[in-house]
């Protein structure tokens, strides 16, 4: 399937602007459901990142967020969790107000895209976005999860937690949870 | 689907079903250019759905366990194992969950033994996360982080030792790539222009990617192109693709090329020379190649091909007659190379012409 006749670095890149054009150009829900997720699977490579970066995929993940059809939701954040283990792309993450977009997929139905969520979380932690990240409402929703019956949700969250924020950060949100209902608020994942 | 029954976070408990454990349709309608060879659901890997766990279900219920266990040692150490009665499995089949030391481990057995057959069964082997405990996944998601940082500044050192080493690009190729229409993905919202220059340069042309390396070439003689397929890759494309970082010039070509002075000289010469360009060709075809190569290297005269200087030992043979080339340095170099050659020649094949190239992943 790729081009043999050329570079490896630019035969990727190409293949890869090929799926991005596609993607933008067809109507078809499902080519693009598909393309989408070669896209966010290319991403589990370190060295499709830059080529990625480059096409501006990130922000393409970032915009299917907000998409009405759950599987680009789910796609475009597996992409976000995928990419934004490279430092360079997850300052791109960051610039383009990608916490803020990241954090209201924690009340998405799916859990996948829920688990693909906090990791993106995870990896968006900078000593400057630190703040932003452990906001006591994503706590409150982290203590939440690490309540589930989901045993994934459950580790992911106690890993966000133990790592991402200090002891009284998280006794402070625990605080403040016990004065409102504890089922209010950011609603479990169904695994469905 | 089964809801989640129970709390147990140990891997030892009563399992339940996920959905992520079920084998998705595969998809039967992807255009041509992004259909792989092997037919795929349209799925996303990411960290959290893989694991140094797996289930294996499928086995068939003949007494089989050890030689399981046993082939999947084939792929790294097992830690644990044990059958998960409890698991709904189809009639004469059993399931296993196996823990593996490494999640490297686990994604080569996955992608190998997912939906081959076992003593008659066919085995669907899945990733199973929720069985790790929160220090698994702490681990799991560290080892992850600390691989990608090292691989992206691994992939930026050689870069810019590309670029170092590869200071003139020939111009023609140039012009082609800038003829490619760059369709990058556009924002729906226009950014604001804090850091996104960028974007403007990318609509025009093709300007700021570096240069696609061409040094390659001289090397192609020396050494198997192909990646050597590494755990960590899910059988993504670019496993067929030639990885340009292992172009050192290796002492196990008995056709040494020397990064000297003849670097520049020696890139134009195989530029003209070479085929096409970096493909995925087996090492016995390398071989082969290089014997041909420096058979017509030697038919054609060569201005900058440097060989080794090891004198010949032992009688010599009749020697073949002889091309002037009326000039010393010229007719110096064919020498050497006729004697490369014959040293080439009494090399014989180790490995056998037959080898089975194995099916590259695609996603």
């Amino acid at each position: 399937m790729w081009k043999k006749d050329s570079s490896e670095g630019s035969d990727r890149f190409e293949y890869l602007q090929t799926l991005v054009t596609e993607f933008q150009d067809t109507d078809s829900e499902e080519a693009k459901e598909q393309v989408l997720a070669n896209l966010a699977n290319f991403a589990y490579d370190p060295n499709n990142m830059e080529n990625l970066r480059e096409l501006q995929v990130p922000d393409l993940f970032l915009d299917m967020l907000t998409e009405d059809n759950a599987n680009f939701v789910e796609f475009g954040m597996g992409g976000l969790c995928n990419l934004s283990m490279d430092p360079e792309c997850r300052d791109v993450i960051l610039q383009s107000n990608g916490i803020s977009l990241v954090t209201n997929c924690l009340s998405n139905q799916r859990e996948e895209t829920v688990l693909s969520a906090i990791t993106t979380l995870m990896n968006l932690t900078t000593p400057s976005s630190r703040a932003e990240i452990t906001d006591p409402a994503i706590l409150q929703c982290m203590l939440r999860f690490s309540l589930s019956e989901s045993p994934r949700l459950r580790s992911l969250a106690a890993v966000f937690l133990q790592d991402g924020c200090s002891q009284e950060q998280v006794a402070r949100a625990e605080q403040q949870m016990q004065g409102q209902q504890t089922a209010v608020g950011i609603p479990l994942p169904k695994d469905d | 689907m089964a809801a989640p029954r129970n709390n147990n976070s140990s891997c030892w408990g009563v399992p339940d079903v996920y959905k992520h454990h079920e084998q998705k349709k595969i998809c039967i309608s992807r255009p041509k250019y992004r259909d792989g060879r092997r037919d795929r659901a349209v799925k996303v890997y990411t960290i959290n759905l893989e694991s140094n766990y797996l289930m294996i279900q499928g086995v068939p219920a003949i007494g089989v366990m050890t030689e399981l266990i046993q082939l999947c040692a084939l792929y790294g150490a097992v830690e644990e194992y044990r059958p998960l009665d409890e698991y709904p499995a189809e009639e004469f089949t059993e399931v296993y969950l196996v823990k593996f030391q490494k999640l490297t481990s686990a994604r080569a057995a996955k992608r190998r033994m997912d939906e081959k057959s076992f003593y008659g069964g066919l085995l669907h082997v899945c990733y199973v996360p929720e069985y790790e405990t929160v220090e698994d996944t702490r681990l799991k998601l560290q080892d992850r982080r600390r691989y990608i940082i090292r691989a992206v500044r691994n992939k930026a050192r050689e870069k810019e030792q590309k670029e170092a080493v590869n200071e003139k690009p020939t111009s023609s190729e140039k012009a082609t790539t800038s003829e490619t229409v760059i369709a990058r993905y556009e924002k729906t919202v226009v950014p604001d222009n804090t850091g996104n220059s960028s974007n403007i340069c990318h609509y025009s042309g093709f300007p700021l990617l570096p240069f696609p390396p061409q040094e390659y070439h001289y090397y192609r003689h020396g050494n198997p192109h192909w990646t050597i397929p590494t755990e960590d890759k899910m059988g993504t494309l670019h496993n067929a693709i030639i990885d340009t970082k292992r172009l050192e010039p290796q002492s196990s070509s008995s056709y040494q090329a020397s990064l000297d002075k003849d670097r520049g000289t020696e890139q134009r010469l195989t530029l003209n020379q070479a085929p096409a360009a970096v493909r995925f060709v087996p090492r016995t075809t390398h071989l082969e190649n290089r014997k041909r190569r420096m058979e017509e290297a030697a038919d054609h005269s060569l201005t900058d091909v440097t060989i080794n200087n090891e004198p010949l030992i032992g009688p010599k043979l009749p020697e073949p007659p002889k091309l002037d080339m009326e000039d010393v340095s010229l007719n110096t170099t064919a020498n050497l190379i006729r004697n490369t050659l014959k040293k080439v020649e009494s090399v014989p094949d180790l490995k056998p012409v037959e080898k089975k190239v194995k099916p590259r992943r695609r996603i």
